[in-house]
């Protein structure tokens, strides 16, 4: 007998400091009258110093600015996408920021499912079908990709002798998280890049099929170092930050995404390309506050000077003005519409 | 494809070292588990074990600036979150599979709470200086073997203790009297208790192990493989740790020989997507280490039998 009450009581202490985490996670807001302002973010979380954490600080901003409310929950299993997506829109927020191309099917189920509300996509498009308060919200990455592949394709030969870390092996890489389109479009757009300016450069590339595990990001970029590769650039949040680790520890260059990282490993990223997810996130939230939010797609580019690439911080010096000039080409040349650049595989023949 | 794959030179010494590297987390977490389950406790809660020691070896390391008191952390913190275990299993008899999912679940909530509370922010935290990468050592002689002795005797020190334990423990399980007792536990209880030995403390000690080596193998990821702890960064490792353990025969020399082989799946894998050697989508290939895996533990589980009291809860009855 005491030993049952003994047992009863470790199953509901064991279970109360289990779903304690989850509780915490769910604290949601007062409801007032101020247009609230919401997201969902992908598995990778806040604090990947990447993606989820610009769209939030495009909350951050829009709370600051236009005096919205704003909440964040984070989902930790594709199963959470639905029932966070959905309580989020339940609490009453106007609109609803569905971070990250894995919740394509989950934010367009629950945006038909609360007509009265706004959801954003963000990677996502309406890809013809979606409800009338979906808004799907893409970037142009592979504009941002061609950018740092010139980079890198001029860096690892013509000026390979600027800096210790580089080499005479004309081989650069791309660590890509998942095969998403986001992720796909940056790869293809680098690859062209690279050959615009070093046609007979070698561009490995490797898919790690993970967001979260550094560990292997890291050892993706190392395969690709000891085949001679002098410039690493990662498309894979956190696995990404292992592969910026791989470069540190060999001395090689890495090439950032979505924000600039060069605070990663400040002697190692040579620049980053960025996507204004925060940006993009506060102009959509003004619209609403605004009363002229339109469903569809909209696409932010170089035109929109929403995509490009980050400053070389402490390695300007390095970079020759050559470099900077063939940059600032390609932006002119794709603002003209003069230069197209391929957004999938298939188009380059990868 | 074969000959083009041999052709690509795949084959080479930074494969090797590149398996040893992957193997390493899941080799050291497979032996404690394996050690675990020689006790009678099943533990599924390594993945949990291995990330909570990730974190305190990491947030010791950046407190104190020396890596190694971050893996005397990691150590301590895996062996403290393995009690839990304990107790829920041995004094409170509760069902082994779901302490270890509940102890899986909650592993996930307090690091991100101590990451609020120790970077003000859930996610990746901040790099620390020094790790035990830079501890990197060549040992003597042995590293000049070719082939064998760059990839296994240049290495850093986590990889070195790996060696070490899969020869202590398997030492320590044939030869010693503790060893011994830890088998009888997990074969046959009752009669381990009835010439005197207490059950409950072979079986703490049991799972107490299996905490000081997820510990380790965690402090591996945050502190040796990598300068920053990333929530969820174990990215199930502890689990293909448990089909290390199956397949290794619930041996520490087994367990290890599984690990090496899933890691070297995974190293291989990621040098097939670079070698142009066979052109199908990278994705393709990341399945190799799972499908690996499965064939591993499909193949080996019939000949590899499980402790037999594995699992079994142990309870006497005793006059109130």
């Amino acid at each position: 007998m005491k030993r049952n009450l003994v047992r009863i009581i470790g199953i509901m202490l064991l279970l109360a400091l289990a779903v304690t985490p989850i509780f915490a996670q769910g604290q949601q807001d007062e409801v007032s009258d101020a247009v609230t302002a919401t997201m969902a973010t992908d598995i990778g979380g806040l604090g990947d110093k990447s993606f989820n954490d610009s769209a939030y600080a495009g909350l951050v901003k829009a709370n600051a600015e236009l005096g919205v409310e704003i909440n964040v929950v984070e989902s930790k299993e594709f199963t959470d996408y639905v029932p966070n997506l959905s309580g989020l829109a339940e609490d009453g927020s106007d609109v609803v920021f569905a971070v990250g191309y894995l919740m394509d099917s989950a934010v367009k189920e629950v945006a038909a499912n609360y007509p009265d509300h706004w959801f954003a996509g963000i990677d996502i498009g309406t890809y013809g079908e979606a409800p009338s308060n979906f808004i799907g919200v893409q970037y142009n990455e592979h504009e941002a990709g061609y950018l740092a592949g010139i980079v890198a394709g001029m860096m690892t030969k013509e000026y390979a002798g600027n800096s210790p870390k580089l080499n005479d092996e004309n081989v650069v890489g791309v660590v890509l998280g998942m095969l998403v389109p986001a992720v796909e479009k940056f790869e293809v757009g680098f690859i062209q890049g690279v050959h615009y300016v070093n046609p007979t450069c070698e561009v490995l590339s490797i898919v790690v099929d993970s967001f979260t595990d550094s560990a292997k990001g890291k050892e993706a970029a190392l395969s690709m170092i000891e085949k001679g590769a002098d410039i690493v650039f990662q498309a894979a949040g956190g696995a990404g930050i292992g592969a910026i680790q791989a470069c540190s520890e060999s001395g090689v260059f890495a090439i950032g995404v979505d924000d600039d990282q060069n605070g990663v490993a400040p002697a190692t990223v040579l620049t980053s390309a960025t996507k204004g997810v925060a940006q993009s996130v506060y102009l959509i939230v003004e619209s609403v506050v605004n009363g002229t939010a339109e469903g569809g797609d909209v696409v932010y580019g170089i035109n929109e000077d929403a995509v490009g690439l980050a400053s070389f911080s402490q390695h300007d010096s390095i970079v020759p003005q050559a470099v900077k000039d063939e940059v600032a080409k390609a932006i002119a040349d794709i603002k003209a519409g003069k230069r197209v650049i391929e957004t999938s595989r298939a188009a380059i023949g990868r | 494809m074969i000959d083009m794959i041999l052709a690509s030179q795949i084959f080479n010494v930074d494969l090797l070292a590149a398996s040893i590297r992957l193997s390493t987390p899941i080799a050291i977490a497979a032996i404690g588990a394996t050690i675990c389950e020689r006790s009678g406790v099943v533990n599924i809660a390594m993945e949990g074990i291995m990330i909570v020691g990730a974190f305190f070896a990491l947030w010791f390391s950046a407190l104190t600036g020396s890596p190694w008191i971050g893996l005397f952390a990691g150590l301590v913190f895996g062996g403290l979150y393995s009690l839990i275990h304990a107790w829920a299993t041995v004094t409170l008899h509760l069902d082994h599979t779901v302490s270890g999912a509940v102890l899986n679940i909650l592993a996930l909530g307090i690091t991100r709470y101590m990451m609020v509370l120790a970077y003000g922010h859930p996610g990746t935290s901040d790099s620390i200086p020094v790790t035990l990468a830079n501890y990197r050592f060549a040992v003597p002689l042995l590293s000049d073997i070719p082939i064998l002795g760059p990839s296994l005797f240049n290495q850093t020190p986590i990889v070195y203790i790996m060696f070490l334990l899969v020869i202590f423990f398997t030492w320590f399980m044939k030869k010693t009297k503790v060893g011994l007792h830890i088998k009888a536990s997990g074969e046959h209880p009752y009669a381990l208790e009835t010439i005197g030995v207490s059950v409950y403390k072979i079986r703490y000690l049991g799972v107490i192990i299996s905490g000081l080596l997820g510990g380790v193998a965690g402090a591996y990821l945050s502190i040796e493989n990598q300068s920053t702890f990333t929530e969820g960064m174990t990215n199930g490792r502890g689990f293909i740790a448990m089909a290390a353990m199956i397949s290794g025969g619930w041996t520490p020399i087994g367990a290890f020989l599984a690990a090496l082989f899933f890691g070297f799946a995974e190293a291989f894998q990621l040098r097939l997507q670079i070698s142009g050697a066979v052109s199908i989508p990278g994705e393709f290939f990341t399945i190799i280490p799972y499908v690996a895996t499965l064939a591993a533990v499909a193949g080996l589980v019939r000949k590899s039998k499980a402790p037999k009291a594995d699992g079994k809860d142990f309870i006497i009855e005793k006059e109130d």
